[in-house]
């Protein structure tokens, strides 16, 4: 086979693997759901195809190693008539993570497993200058890593206080992890110094009289994250994105200006250190006030 | 007098199960006082207020935390 069908088949989820005449093929999986109908079709074309083994990556994603070059054909056919797609690789946007969200955890702020698919539907393998990672956390806890993706998604839960019914007893003081709430008694107040705020709730969960109240509730958004050789974490860009249709805009737009600035082989992280991010964030504001 | 519990030697999960304990001994509208620390008061002030009990008072003293608590009706059972 030549270096060029390769990396065509690389292109299309079908990784050669160490052992010649041999492949690894990465299947399609949205936000780590799978039906137990797919399940039992990819155990079924693991044991026909390749060696009855399926490797389960560290992005929720599935591939079926050691299929034979002469299978993959009837392997993705077989597949295909069992709704289970096959994976991408190469400079797309790839497999779109996702936690149980709002919907199964009792944390979530948003659906994360819902945003997971409508991204998905729009951006799956589509191409970009380089490999492009979106990741979505329910919550403030991020059990998905939200900074480790190009674009990561965070529930967010954000307070208000009201004078009205606050007793000063200290509590929410005491509870913020980031330590920017200040009761002050003396002054009738309770401030909360919100540039610092990471929409983790906890404020508004533990204020006994309700005083503390949910102001806004959506997610946050992450950009120029990646792991790899040189790890670094996303930046946290824009306000709270209020809506799924919002974070959808937002990602666009990010897709958008990726493509436009980005050298080939570039991860987003750095194309955002060349243009810096201000020049991303002021392409985002733009595109989704003409949208919205 | 108010019965007082303290669990400020305990952690979560105990710290909320032994309020549990002491407020079903105890009949509706009747009112538990208990003493913890910063740790719990997430946990333990979210659970109480998920199960509809009232949270009459809280007041910070050096590190400790007073609270008086209101027993209502329980939605749930104590088991
Ligand atoms: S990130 Fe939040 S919503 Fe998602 S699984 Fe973790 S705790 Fe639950
Ligand atoms: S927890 Fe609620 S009642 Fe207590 S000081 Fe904060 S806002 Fe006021
Ligand atoms: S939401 Fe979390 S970080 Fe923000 S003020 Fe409240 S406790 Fe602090």
């Amino acid at each position: 086979m030549k270096e060029a069908d390769y990396k065509e088949l690389k292109k299309g989820g079908m990784m050669r693997q160490r052992e010649a005449g041999h492949f690894s093929v990465r299947l399609h999986v949205v936000g780590g759901q799978m039906t137990t109908g797919q399940l039992c079709a990819i155990r079924e074309a693991a044991d026909r195809f390749g060696k009855g083994t399926v490797h389960l990556t560290t992005r929720q994603g599935m591939e079926i190693p050691s299929v034979p070059t002469e299978s993959l054909a009837s392997l993705k056919e077989f597949l295909s008539d069992s709704g289970v797609g096959v994976g991408v690789c190469g400079p797309t946007v790839r497999t779109v993570t996702a936690c149980q969200g709002c919907r199964i955890c009792p944390s979530g702020a948003i659906d994360s497993p819902a945003l997971a698919d409508a991204v998905d539907r729009e951006f799956y393998g589509k191409p970009v200058p380089h490999k492009f990672k979106v990741g979505i956390s329910g919550c403030a806890n991020n059990c998905m890593k939200a900074e480790e993706n190009d674009i990561g998604i965070k529930g967010w839960i954000g307070p208000a206080w009201n004078k009205e019914g606050c007793t000063f007893c200290g509590v929410c003081e005491a509870v913020c992890p980031t330590k920017i709430v200040k009761v002050s008694e003396d002054d009738g107040r309770v401030s909360v110094d919100l540039a610092g705020c990471i929409g983790c709730g906890d404020c508004i969960e533990a204020c006994p009289t309700g005083a503390m109240e949910e102001e806004t509730r959506g997610c946050q958004i992450f950009a120029g994250g990646k792991f790899g050789r040189v790890p670094s974490l996303g930046k946290r860009i824009l306000g709270v994105l209020r809506s799924g249709e919002e974070a959808i805009a937002a990602i666009r737009a990010a897709v958008d200006f990726f493509r436009i600035h980005g050298k080939p082989r570039e991860r987003f992280g750095d194309t955002l250190r060349r243009t810096g991010f201000e020049a991303l964030e002021n392409h985002m504001t733009e595109r989704m006030g003409k949208s919205a | 007098m108010t019965p007082m519990l303290d669990i400020t030697r305990d952690v979560c999960p105990m710290t909320f199960v032994k309020v549990k304990m002491g407020l079903s001994k105890m009949t509706t509208s009747e009112h538990l006082e208990v003493r913890l620390k910063e740790e719990a008061l997430k946990n333990v002030i979210s659970s109480l207020k998920s199960e509809g009990h009232k949270i009459v008072r809280v007041e910070k003293q050096g590190e400790i935390f007073h609270m008086v608590i209101e027993k209502s009706e329980t939605r749930s059972s104590t088991a």
